[in-house]
């Protein structure tokens, strides 16, 4: 079977199954990039606009942590991990279609210290459950229609 | 979808600090369980501008002549473009409890479900309007009504919609800072050309109330869901007020910015069909409004629809000129004076210097 990069999903980082984002630890600084996954932009649209937290601030798993606009509807970036956010994208607040254009690369959102790697690693797929999952998914959003 | 139990909410004449307070603070507490779902239909009084959630207000409005005037600005929860409010656009803002799951996947999802009960509304009155995804809802390619989603932390999702039941098209563009020239007798005309509103499309003066009424009645018939008259709670009430004092009049919610750089630029070309004279307004890299101007000779709404279909559309050429075959495609015969390749190239030309004027303002 020919795999389908299209709407790739690396076994390289963890994902938030409901939510669409991700997470890769570096577990030498034990800081982590977050960012939303290749199904859960295309599926959102063209971004318009981007808010994230400032450095320094804690944000918790799956609260909001920052807001966005895609194709005219508003909501929350809801984090796959609890932390401190050491840094973020400037240049995706500045170009939001970033995201878009390189989920994994140049549009990611935030770098975080997590404050439980361990214990909210294990509410993500990761490792070798990703191959499977991300099949089903894009399965799944081809279904309904979303991508 | 099972019976459900709506509260209608009817009221008139609300100022946009109160009429946006009470859209967010309802969506919130209907997500948390502390009220009940709501559809409310409403119109504000007097004129407000209301610009969307993430737009530089400086960029959208006119504020200079809104303030002279009295005409009050604000920031609404939801995305999308500037609009102008009033007696003759019907609000529509149906609050309830969201799904659980991909939050904007369920919302994506959702729009053109709660356009429908719009959608059958205006049919009941003779209208034959239709959803598209980024059009909003169209009459033959001309905007009747805008429609935008706000999902609140509580997982409450609000539909925001304004029906055009009539539109002031001069002083809409006194208001906005839309891209036209300079406002004259001809750019009114060609605005008003380009959208459309209920009491033209019925060719009749219908009252707002009617309107409100079939619309109401279209969304209890989609949503098979019970409408019981009500108004806010004296709860709702205190803590709407306290959302309009802590929120929608404070100058750091209605003047707040992003980090995305707007700019604007227009292009002329002349081409054998006439003269294309296009202005562009970028935000960051998405076009979010162009006008169509010229001395050539086409109809109308496929103007309208070459215009909505670039509005918050990404300013990639290629994704331009696909777009634009596209709507070629729809109106092969309103659009023939046109020559596509010119009109292409004329609207790339646009980006690229309203690009351009982003890099020199950095």
């Amino acid at each position: 079977m020919t795999a389908d990069t299209t709407y790739a999903l690396p076994a390289d980082r963890a994902y938030d199954a409901a939510q669409h984002t991700w997470a890769l630890y570096d577990p030498a600084a034990a800081t982590a990039l977050i960012g939303i996954d290749a199904l859960g932009q295309a599926s959102m649209g063209d971004l318009a606009f981007l808010v994230l937290p400032a450095v320094g601030d804690t944000i918790r798993r799956n609260v909001g942590a920052g807001s966005l606009e895609a194709a005219k509807m508003t909501g929350d970036v809801l984090s796959p991990l609890s932390g401190k956010v050491l840094a973020v994208n400037a240049a995706a607040l500045r170009d939001p279609s970033l995201v878009n254009r390189d989920p994994y690369g140049d549009g990611w959102l935030l770098k975080i210290r997590p404050a439980d790697w361990a214990g909210e690693s294990a509410e993500l797929i990761a490792g070798e459950a990703v191959s499977d999952w991300a099949e089903a998914e894009i399965t799944r959003y081809r279904t309904e229609g979303w991508i | 979808m099972s019976t459900a139990t709506w509260r209608l909410i009817t009221d008139d004449d609300v100022t946009a600090s109160f009429g946006l307070a009470a859209d967010e603070l309802i969506t919130r507490w209907v997500g948390a369980g502390q009220s009940v779902p709501t559809l409310r239909l409403y119109t504000y009084a007097p004129h407000c501008a209301l610009v969307g959630r993430f737009q530089r207000l400086e960029s959208e409005l006119r504020v200079d002549y809104c303030r002279a005037n009295g005409i009050p600005m604000n920031r609404r929860p939801t995305g999308g473009g500037a609009i102008l409010m009033g007696a003759g656009p019907l609000g529509v803002a149906l609050m309830l409890p969201g799904a659980e799951g991909n939050v904007y996947r369920r919302a994506r999802d959702q729009m053109a479900q709660v356009s429908e009960g719009i959608l059958a509304g205006l049919r009941s009155l003779g209208i034959e309007a239709e959803f598209r995804r980024k059009n909003d809802i169209e009459v033959n390619g001309r905007k009747i009504a805008g429609v935008g989603i706000y999902r609140a932390p509580s997982d409450g999702v609000l539909f925001h919609a304004s029906v055009l039941v009539d539109l002031d098209v001069a002083l809409m563009l006194q208001t906005l800072n839309i891209p036209v020239e300079k406002i004259s007798d001809k750019e009114i005309a060609a605005m008003s050309a380009r959208t459309s509103t209920v009491r033209r499309e019925l060719g009749r003066d219908i009252s707002v109330e009617e309107v409100r009424q079939a619309i109401a009645t279209g969304y209890a018939q989609v949503f098979d869901a019970e409408l019981s008259p009500g108004d806010f709670t004296p709860e709702e009430r205190d803590a709407i007020a306290a959302l309009e004092r802590e929120k929608y009049l404070t100058d750091e919610w209605i003047f707040q910015a992003t980090a995305v750089p707007d700019s604007a630029a227009a292009a002329r070309l002349k081409t054998p069909g006439g003269l294309l004279d296009i202005r562009v307004a970028l935000s960051g890299r998405i076009i979010k409004s162009i006008f169509v101007g010229g001395d050539f000779f086409a109809a109308d709404n496929a103007i309208a629809d070459v215009e909505a279909r670039l509005r918050w559309h990404p300013a990639e050429p290629e994704a331009v000129a696909a777009t634009l075959r596209a709507t070629y495609e729809r109106w092969p015969i309103e659009l023939e004076s046109i020559p596509l390749d010119g009109l292409i190239e004329a609207v790339q030309t646009a980006v690229e210097r309203a690009a351009a004027a982003q890099v020199a303002a950095l």
